[in-house]
């Protein structure tokens, strides 16, 4: 043990996430570790886990729950950490696999540079981004994943700007591939998680990750809200290949009363903070741009 | 006055309004995040700019902006984060801009621990970023001192026209400790900006520019910003010297929150017989080099020198030069966030005294 390599401890094949991580009760993140863990039906995988969540909670040294090798990386690069481990592997001929785990702060707000950096240079890469809407570990301030009328502790009367659209900015970079994931339908998740685990280049992975811890939310209710935001159409699921066409994996129902239990759920939003019917519109309308991608621009009489 | 009782972050951040500056670019980091979270409440109630940048290099560079335009601004940050922003202040400084950064450090190096430490003093006082330049830093060591430097800070930014660090470790971001705030209100605007950047009409327009592409002029630049920091120099120093000269056969040297541990170490042996005194700079740039050659030169003959630090020794250079090899200098330090207690201080003091 030399240097700043070294051997954690806890050695041999097991889960990815291992017991005895810090994550907080019901944290979405630890699930999605679990739906990536699982996915790999024994393919290995190096990691690159920016300082999240994700590092502070789960791989502390010398306690660290991951089941990989992994490397933690500065806030901002997890996409260029990532980019000189996968050059330097296929340099020496290893066979290699890098997933580059970071979240909506790493990604969408100090990441951005080097996300998209590495996907214009099509990296060997897959990124994932788990999405809680909040930076975490610092104790909950608002991120530009963070949704309009969340309250946060830099956003204390809740947020006025919408939140940044990642899957069409990733898209637009027109690499291999781009999906979001929901954690409440998982053979889809799992499919595409391996789907993107086998491709080469860059790959692209969302998932919104519930934090009861931010969201002001029950642990045990993650899942459903998940479910909530999926079927009421507030998260689109839904796969680009790399000719841009949209597979929309998941049909919501678009429903009005869902989308209020959503929200009625967590305490981040106050009473009277957000307008339904706002929502509803800028639903309807990224819905009527996504359908319109996946007609491959003809016209379509679902959203009609 | 009455006394008020905050968290460290916060009343750094309430000190900066009643220094008059009521505009505010950060992004998170533990453990500085509470000096954002308490002014985002605050300028709601006072009025005042907020933004969360998407990084530190975006926060130190709206700093840089914001500057340029002749108002009071703060951004704070810790290590990881401060390190981020070495360009922004290398710009701010070429461009002779007025602003105040916070560093409350915390473990490094690397991602590190969240956990206090002292271990930024070489970045502080040496560094920053690229360049020939230099920085006012001002290093508290209780809360009710990071308040009063915190008024000062904006008083020497405006002054000499230089950017200003305060660097606190996390022990005095985090402590509550009750304080006095020595002026009330909202303090008043910048005063003395006539060249800052606010609209041309009438008058020939200013430029905020640190690009010379030619060596003369160019030198010309790193001639004056030289100038300017041996004009600080002359009448910015600061430190305190707990003890009499000529009354203590030791001389600990330490700032920040490591000194005040050291007084009360002091304290501890002085019942014993020992005769401890101690040397804290308040500017530890400019360091105080006279100051503390004089309180060096009060030792008796032999008389050793003993540095403490939260790292594993930085200032100790700045105490050697000031020494000139005249006197032994020992040194402890810690890392990793481990704070040493007056109980360890003291049991150093009596080994060094009787050994």
């Amino acid at each position: 043990m030399t240097g700043a390599t070294q051997e954690s401890p806890q050695t041999g094949t097991g889960p990815l996430l291992r017991p005895g991580n810090t994550n907080c009760g019901g944290c979405g993140m630890s699930i999605a570790l679990n739906v990536l863990g699982r996915a790999l039906e024994g393919r290995s995988i190096q990691m690159v886990v920016p300082a999240c969540c994700a590092i502070v909670t789960v791989g502390s040294y010398p306690a660290s729950a991951y089941g990989v090798p992994l490397v933690s990386s500065t806030f901002a690069s997890a996409a260029a950490v990532g980019t000189g481990l996968a050059r330097a592997a296929r340099m020496n001929g290893d066979p290699t696999r890098v997933v580059c785990w970071a979240g909506d702060g790493g990604t969408y707000d100090i990441g951005m540079a080097a996300v998209s950096a590495a996907a214009e240079r099509n990296e060997d890469l897959l990124y994932v981004c788990y999405d809680n809407e909040i930076y975490g570990n610092t104790g909950g301030q608002r991120s530009s994943a963070t949704p309009p009328g969340a309250r946060t502790t830099t956003t204390p009367h809740g947020k006025l700007q919408e939140k940044k659209d990642i899957l069409a900015i990733m898209a637009a970079h027109r690499i291999p591939y781009v999906a979001s994931l929901s954690l409440a339908h998982l053979d889809d998740a799992t499919r595409k998680m391996q789907k993107a685990l086998d491709l080469e280049g860059f790959r692209f992975l969302h998932l919104l990750t519930p934090c009861p811890t931010g969201w002001k939310s029950e642990p045990a209710e993650g899942i459903e809200l998940v479910r909530q935001a999926v079927s009421s159409g507030l998260y689109p699921v839904y796969e680009v290949e790399s000719d841009g066409r949209v597979v929309i994996n998941v049909e919501p129902d678009m429903s009005d009363d869902t989308l209020a239990r959503y929200f009625a759920a967590q305490g981040r939003f106050r009473k009277g903070q957000v307008v339904l019917e706002r929502v509803r519109a800028s639903i309807d309308a990224s819905w009527k741009t996504l359908r319109l991608r996946a007609s491959n621009g003809e016209d379509d009489d679902r959203d009609a | 006055m009455t006394k008020v009782l905050m968290k460290g972050n916060e009343e750094l951040g309430e000190a900066a309004i009643r220094a008059g500056c009521i505009h505010f670019f950060g992004y998170p980091i533990t453990p500085q995040t509470e000096v954002p979270e308490y002014l985002v409440k605050r300028y709601a109630e006072v009025g005042g700019t907020f933004v969360q940048a998407e990084s530190e290099v975006g926060s130190i560079n709206m700093i840089y902006g914001a500057a340029g335009t002749g108002v009071k601004c703060l951004t704070s940050s810790s290590s990881p984060g401060y390190a981020l922003m070495a360009e922004g202040m290398s710009y701010i400084a070429a461009c002779e801009l007025p602003c105040v950064v916070i560093n409350i450090m915390r473990a490094g190096p690397g991602l590190g621990g969240i956990l206090p430490a002292q271990s930024d003093y070489w970045q502080a006082t040496k560094g920053h970023g690229h360049g020939d330049y230099r920085v006012i830093v001002l290093a508290p060591s209780s809360v009710q001192e990071a308040v009063d430097l915190m008024i000062l800070a904006f008083e020497l930014a405006e002054k000499y026209r230089n950017p200003v660090l305060i660097v606190a470790d996390g022990m005095i971001g985090q402590m509550m400790e009750p304080v006095e705030f020595p002026v009330e209100g909202v303090g008043e605007p910048m005063k003395d900006n006539d060249w800052a950047l606010t609209g041309c009409e009438g008058r020939e327009r200013r430029i905020v520019n640190s690009l010379y592409l030619s060596p003369e002029k160019l030198n010309e630049h790193n001639l004056k910003l030289h100038e300017k920091f041996a004009e600080i120099t002359k009448n910015e120093v600061r430190s305190e010297l707990y003890g009499t000269p000529g009354e203590y056969d030791l001389l600990i040297t330490a700032f920040g929150t490591m000194a005040r541990i050291c007084k009360t170490a002091i304290d501890e042996v002085r019942d014993e017989g020992l005769r401890v005194g101690l040397f804290r700079p308040i500017t530890i740039a400019p360091y105080p080099y006279e100051a503390l050659r004089e309180a060096m030169d009060a030792l008796p003959d032999g008389g050793k020198v003993f540095d403490v630090e939260m790292n594993m020794g930085q200032m100790l250079d700045d105490v050697r030069l000031a020494g000139e090899g005249t006197r032994e200098v020992i040194f402890h330090g810690t890392a990793g966030g481990i704070v040493p207690s007056p109980d360890e201080v003291a049991a150093k003091i009596r080994e060094i005294l009787k050994p």
